[in-house]
């Protein structure tokens, strides 16, 4: 198992515990950032082959690394950023609405 | 009594994470073993018939725009709604987010360096079934000119230079043109999105004008990437 597996292990329990210990809802974006990038991490590790080139075949090369994990790592930052635009958005109008991000006020407001 | 709660609560999350570090570290222990014995086949595939089917040196793009494309029209589609909740969501149209004025060195540099992020943005598109790069990555460089325009002057003069209006119908042409080149593989008597398959004369590989219709739909998805950006930072910062 190599080293960077657990690069991967880390970064992905350091997000999930900043989105379940932070209370400002900034830092939580910051968590399903933080998270995002790991998998991407992962995709790309699991796409990698030792002494593989990049898949452009401009010339005959004996090993090139798997292209279909890349081309989904490409969704997955459109589709983390486009996400992460839509919760900063969602924020700033909760900031509007409560003048707070402390998500436990936030619970008390209701109603 | 407080305190003991507090601290045991902080325990219980730590122990929470580590479980789970425990159980991902079994899962990946296992998905190594597998990678290692076995044989991919649909990569090897694209690897060995990729260049010849679809006229593209760059591999990752002929997975994105020729084998997969109907999955990059759902990613793009994603970008397009996000853009359009932002600029539904965030209305208003005076910027306050903006702090203290810049130094001369800042507005500057941005004058000298946006002719060049245009051309990066431009050969990026253009060269993306050759080289790194295509329509995500250039669009995401073209749209760098309107952010860095915000960010130096204020939103008022990025919007005078670049309209909404106009933002809105070049993403608009990026979505519909995207659809309508996948329409004329129809219109051949294949499937939607279809390539080499429909008799798409492909051209040599390794040339500027070649793998087809990839060069179109990267340039569509360019066009649609930047403005679709440059709309949802405007529509962030926008906010009162």
């Amino acid at each position: 198992m190599q080293i960077s597996y657990i690069a991967v292990i880390i970064l992905f329990c350091l997000g999930i515990y900043t989105i379940i210990s932070n209370k400002n809802i900034i830092k939580m974006v910051m968590g399903f950032t933080i998270l995002e990038s790991s998998l991407i991490l992962l995709l790309i590790l699991i796409s990698y082959t030792p002494g593989g080139t990049a898949p452009i075949l401009d010339r005959q090369y004996e090993i090139v690394v798997d292209p279909i994990p890349q081309a989904l790592a490409l969704t997955t930052i459109v589709i983390g950023g486009s996400v992460t635009a839509v919760m900063l958005a969602v924020t700033i109008k909760l900031y509007k609405r409560y003048r707070t991000l402390n998500v436990d006020k936030l619970r008390k407001l209701r109603g | 009594m407080n305190r003991i709660n507090v601290i045991s609560k902080k325990l219980y999350k730590i122990g929470l994470v580590v479980s789970l570090a425990i159980f991902l570290l079994f899962i990946f222990y296992d998905i190594h073993n597998l990678e290692s014995n076995s044989k991919r086949y649909l990569s090897d595939h694209y690897i060995s018939e990729g260049v010849q089917e679809t006229g593209a040196i760059n591999i990752v793009t002929s997975v994105l725009y020729d084998y997969r494309a109907f999955d990059t029209l759902g990613e793009a589609t994603v970008l397009l709604t996000a853009a359009a909740i932002l600029s539904f969501l965030v209305p208003i149209t005076k910027d306050k987010m903006r702090g203290t004025p810049f130094t001369i060195i800042v507005s500057q540099t941005t004058q000298v360096f946006i002719p060049f992020l245009a051309i990066l943005g431009m050969y990026l598109i253009f060269f993306g079934h050759l080289a790194p790069g295509g329509g995500f990555v250039g669009g995401v460089v073209i749209a760098l000119i309107p952010i860095l325009l915000t960010i130096t002057y204020r939103v008022e003069f990025s919007e005078y230079k670049f309209k909404p209006d106009k933002k809105k119908v070049s993403e608009d042409i990026g979505a519909i043109g995207f659809v309508l080149i996948g329409l004329l593989g129809i219109l051949t008597g294949s499937n939607f999105l279809a390539n080499g398959q429909a008799n798409v004369s492909l051209g040599d590989a390794g040339e500027l004008i070649s793998a087809g219709l990839i060069p179109y739909l990267n340039i569509m998805i360019g066009i649609k990437v930047g403005a679709g950006l440059a709309i949802i930072f405007n529509s962030l910062i926008k906010e009162k």
